[in-house]
């Protein structure tokens, strides 16, 4: 039988994307051998003795310290995750406001620009050293997502449809209604954005944040406790599990702002 | 946009009108007497260098019962004069008076249909409907069945739980349509309801409209710069100069509805009306 590509077929969409990816994946692993043989440094290890070594931490955890992988992946995303919903619960009100009352967005616009082009990452020392090792990396991630969702937040409350806002007038809703049946709303999307963005950033910072971090520390700490131990295959499987971990979260939050999208009917 | 209205004498209050049902309120004054009173409308645009007078001696007495068109070539502020009706424009000066009552807000007592709909896209088309009676706070039982039973005059009662994204412009204007007439405004004002249509929508989307208002007594204010459109629904024409814009002439229109525009004093008053608009060299459509 003679298989034709159909580009309307769903499946066979899946398929073919599936199927590039899947190659793609295989020529990565090939370039990181050859790689790994043409350099010839303990450094940079060969791709399978790095599956070996992540089998292994999958398995029987980390032969050093003893803790499972489990551990080490609750530890940072319970850090990862408590700095989102603060960043939330700050960025969301504040964003209202800025984004409502110029006069508020003007005087504070300067502090913004001034913090925000700082790497999250330069704030580690600060914070570990002032709140301890669990709480300065939950700050860190706090810093990384804040300033992405504050600044959609306030880009999407001055972006409203004044349209929209002069329909609720003539059909009679207060101010305050107009805030909270209108303008909350056409903001998520550009919430949603801020999110997909921010947790991009979180991520990065949390692991970033770890490597300062004591036994549990979480993933990050697993990293550099084996770099100083010079177990670089070991390593370089923790570095697998932190993107594996990235790419779920980014994946999930594309995800659901997709759906929160269609859903409120607008694209940001 | 730099442009800035001037306005004279005192700031319009923050009060507005949020109740169900306004048409009530104005129960007392018999059908054909003066329910709207426009006054010496005046609107100023100033810009750093220079001040534009868009509308200017406006004056304009609307009975209860009739559909008033206000026709104009496309910006010579027809917009501008219903947007001051609506209370969404503070005008330089003059006054919109309802019943005796002077109008210094936006507010349900004057339900609008934009041109681009200004519908929620985050609502339903049952929950666009409901809005206005949402913030009146009108219980969920009633505001539910009245909204089904505008969904059903305008001939949506498929698409109710629809997205407003999954509708086609005559049915999106439908929704506006009825999101106004579910309140039971005192006035409806209509800025170009169906401009943003096609030649064929909009045909049967006039039809529609007749229909409604044939059925129920409905105070409206229609903009258009269609003069066809205007004389298939009106009760009175009225003709705007450019701009400043100020009343030019006002045409009645005697016929009973339905009306038929192959009729040939349809066409001789259509012609007439042309010939005023284009007397000022203001011709469109």
């Amino acid at each position: 039988m003679e298989f034709k590509y159909d580009k309307h077929n769903k499946y066979h969409r899946f398929a073919r994307s599936a199927c590039i990816t899947v190659i793609s994946l295989i020529v990565f692993v090939w370039v990181w051998w050859i790689i790994a043989r043409v350099t010839v440094n303990p450094a940079i290890p060969d791709p399978f003795l790095t599956f070996d070594a992540l089998f292994d931490l999958i398995e029987n955890g980390d032969s050093i310290t003893g803790l499972s992988l489990g551990t080490y992946v609750k530890a940072s995303l319970t850090k990862f995750i408590y700095g989102f919903l603060l960043a939330l619960v700050v960025a969301l009100p504040l964003g209202l406001l800025l984004g409502n009352f110029k006069i508020l967005r003007e005087f504070l616009t300067p502090w913004i620009e001034v913090l925000r082009p700082i790497a999250p990452i330069a704030w580690a020392p600060v914070f570990i050293l002032l709140y301890g090792y669990k709480e300065g990396a939950m700050l860190v991630v706090f810093i990384g997502i804040f300033f992405p969702l504050l600044t959609n937040i306030i880009f999407g409350v001055t972006k409203i449809d004044p349209v929209l806002v002069d329909a609720s007038k003539t059909l009679g809703a207060s101010n305050l209604q107009i805030f909270l049946k209108v303008l909350i709303p056409s903001t998520v999307p550009y919430l949603m954005n801020g999110v997909k963005v921010g947790l991009g950033i979180g991520w990065m910072c949390i692991v970033a944040a770890e490597l300062y971090a004591t036994p549990l520390g979480g993933i990050g700490f697993y990293v550099a406790n084996m770099i100083t131990y010079g177990a670089f295959p070991e390593a370089f499987a923790g570095i697998i599990v932190i993107a594996v971990l990235g790419l779920l979260t980014t994946s999930l939050a594309e995800y659901v702002s997709k759906i929160v999208s269609k859903r409120m009917g607008i694209d940001a | 946009m730099t442009e800035k209205i001037k306005i004279e004498g005192k700031k319009w209050s923050k009060e507005r009108v949020r109740a169900d049902r306004t048409d009530e309120l104005y129960a007392h004054i018999p059908e054909g007497e003066t329910l709207m009173s426009i006054d010496d409308l005046r609107v100023v645009y100033v810009t750093d260098d220079s001040e534009t007078v868009a509308v200017d001696n406006f004056t304009l007495d609307v009975k209860k019962g009739e559909l008033v068109s206000i026709v104009g070539p496309s910006g010579c502020g027809k917009t501008t004069i219903l947007r001051c009706i609506a209370g969404l424009l503070q005008p330089t000066s003059g006054k919109v008076l309802m019943g005796d009552k002077e109008c210094t807000s936006p507010g349900s007592d004057r339900g609008m249909v934009f041109q681009d709909f200004a519908l929620f896209p985050w609502r339903s088309v049952k929950k666009n409907v409901e809005f206005g009676m949402e913030v009146a706070g009108v219980p969920k039982a009633e505001r539910e069945e009245r909204a089904m039973r505008y969904i059903k005059a305008v001939g949506l009662e498929k698409f109710a739980n629809s997205r407003i994204h999954e509708l086609s412009g005559g049915m999106k204007q439908r929704v506006g349509i009825a999101r106004a007439l579910v309140m039971h405004p005192a006035v409806i004002l209509m800025d170009e309801p169906f401009g943003a249509l096609d030649a064929q929508t909009r045909n049967i989307m006039q039809e529609q409209l007749d229909k409604i208002i044939t059925h129920s007594e409905r105070t409206i204010i229609f903009v258009t710069h269609s003069v066809d459109e205007a004389l298939y629904l009106s009760d009175r024409v009225v003709i705007l100069s450019k701009r400043p814009s100020t009343i030019f002439k006002v045409v009645d229109v005697p016929w009973p509805r339905p009306r038929d525009r192959t009729n040939p004093e349809f066409g001789a008053l259509r012609k007439q009306i042309l010939q005023y608009l284009e007397e000022q060299n203001v011709m469109d459509d």
